[in-house]
């Protein structure tokens, strides 16, 4: 059995430890389809993850600013072309500018519906529509978006969505026997959380690669019995 | 290979008033959807003949579209009977061999399609033991008239298959004696053809009344196993 891996989000945080994990763990995994903005940190993750390559998985880095919906559906089409069918989905790319509601910039508000919700919402329409038949999807929301939080009301409510969009995918995806998990970690130390807490000590919280390695479990043949509709991983 | 029949074409009045029954949702999804998805799924079919009621050709073609079914589809308006639906629909069938199928019954599975598939004989259809007494009557005096031994009796299922040589015969000979027959299986063995059966599955059910409809939800969101928790 060979498997393609898909992570959005792959340059930093819960994103690349998630292809950290697959690449070398999970030998089904044979192509992982890395999906971010062009960064110094996303060439330094390439250039490491090709280090810790043994098992010659092909890794495929494609650039994308996920704001830019036209741009994700075109990106859908090449990597179907490119590598076919998309066996596991991991939605993880997040965006948060934190401001209470008075000073909330409407355009800021609507990118992070657009990176957040409409992204992984438009890479699940579209590769269905390519005829793409997924395994698993994970869609990473957030504990914020169980709870409102002050100060973050563009982050929480488009992860509220997110937490509701995965129960509905989940549901009628069932028909392909795709299955949908949500994950709403808690505090983990990433470059996101960094902007939504910057006083807080990293180390003192849960890593990126407790999240990866909860993801890693869900597409291993135990994760089946995880049936969680919003799985939430929290310290 | 099979061409697959999928009817598609009543109207639904016992369901919904004045809207055809494939564009019944189960689960917020068209009904439609889950035979397409079901049989698609499965090699040997290779084509997939459906109808569509009248001036509802767009919408049908919108469901095969969005749900990317990758296996051809023929689309073919339905008749004003059963009988004359399914006559327009053979004559579209490109294979020598053809399943019939209804929309109507959406819990089918693709392991559904592929047992009748991998069935030995030519002429099979899905049929199910009848776990209670039926009973002969003259409905019109509401007379019982006597005793039916129902384990000779079975409730026919879909889907079926058919050679379709036999199919097309058998439709042309109760077209000439003027009968009508309400399904496929029952109509090629009295038209003098050899049909086998397998068994079906009662999940298999299908959704004419606003009750089945909500039975089949629930059976599609896997209710039957709530009693775990």
């Amino acid at each position: 059995m060979s498997k393609t891996l898909m992570v959005t989000g792959a340059s930093k945080g819960i994103g690349l430890e998630t292809v950290r994990r697959f690449l070398q763990n999970d030998a089904e995994v044979t192509t992982i389809v890395l999906v971010a903005r062009e960064s110094e940190d996303y060439t330094q993750a390439l250039a490491e993850l090709e280090e810790i390559n043994e098992r010659g998985v092909t890794l495929a880095p494609y650039f994308a600013d996920l704001a830019d919906r036209g741009g994700v559906i075109r990106l859908c089409a090449e990597i179907v072309k490119a590598h076919g069918n998309v066996d596991i989905l991991v939605n993880n790319a997040g965006y948060t500018k934190p401001v209470p509601l008075q000073q909330v910039d409407f355009a800021d508000f609507e990118r992070t519906i657009a990176v957040n919700l409409y992204a992984p919402f438009t890479f699940v329409q579209e590769l269905l529509h390519h005829g793409n038949k997924f395994e698993l999807i994970v869609n990473i929301a957030s504990t914020a978006g169980i709870n409102g939080r002050s100060g973050w009301l563009t982050y929480s409510a488009s992860k509220a969505a997110v937490i509701n969009m995965s129960e509905v995918m989940r549901e009628e995806l069932a028909i392909y026997g795709t299955r949908v998990v949500c994950i709403s970690p808690g505090r983990t130390a990433t470059a996101l959380r960094r902007v939504l807490a910057p006083d807080e000590d990293p180390s003192t919280i849960m890593q990126p690669q407790d999240v990866a390695e909860v993801i890693e479990m869900l597409a291993s043949p135990v994760g089946r019995f995880v049936d969680s509709a919003n799985l939430v991983v929290r310290q | 290979m099979y061409s697959l029949l999928l009817l598609n074409g009543g109207v639904g009045a016992r369901v919904a008033a004045g809207q055809p029954k494939q564009l019944i949702k189960v689960k917020g999804i068209p009904i439609l959807v889950y035979s397409l998805v079901a049989a698609d799924a499965v090699p040997e079919i290779d084509q997939i003949v459906l109808n569509y009621p009248e001036g509802w050709r767009d919408d049908v073609e919108r469901i095969v579209t969005d749900y990317a079914i990758k296996t051809p589809v023929t689309y073919v308006e339905a008749g004003a009977t059963r009988h004359e639906s399914v006559a327009a629909m053979l004559s579209s069938a490109t294979n020598d061999h053809v399943v019939v199928h209804e929309s109507a019954r959406p819990l089918v599975t693709t392991a559904d399609f592929a047992a009748l598939v991998a069935a030995e004989a030519e002429n099979v259809s899905l049929m199910l033991e009848i776990p209670f007494t039926v009973a002969p009557v003259d409905p019109e005096q509401r007379k019982v008239t006597g005793y039916l031994e129902r384990s000779t009796l079975r409730n026919v299922q879909l889907p079926q298959k058919f050679a379709k040589a036999d199919l097309v015969d058998a439709h042309q000979k109760a077209s000439a004696e003027g009968k009508t027959y309400t399904e496929d299986a029952t109509l090629v063995a009295v038209a003098g053809h050899d049909v086998r059966f397998i068994d079906g599955n009662d999940r298999n059910i299908k959704v004419t009344t606003p009750t089945d409809v909500r039975l089949a939800t629930y059976l599609l969101s896997g209710g039957e196993e709530g009693w775990d928790e």
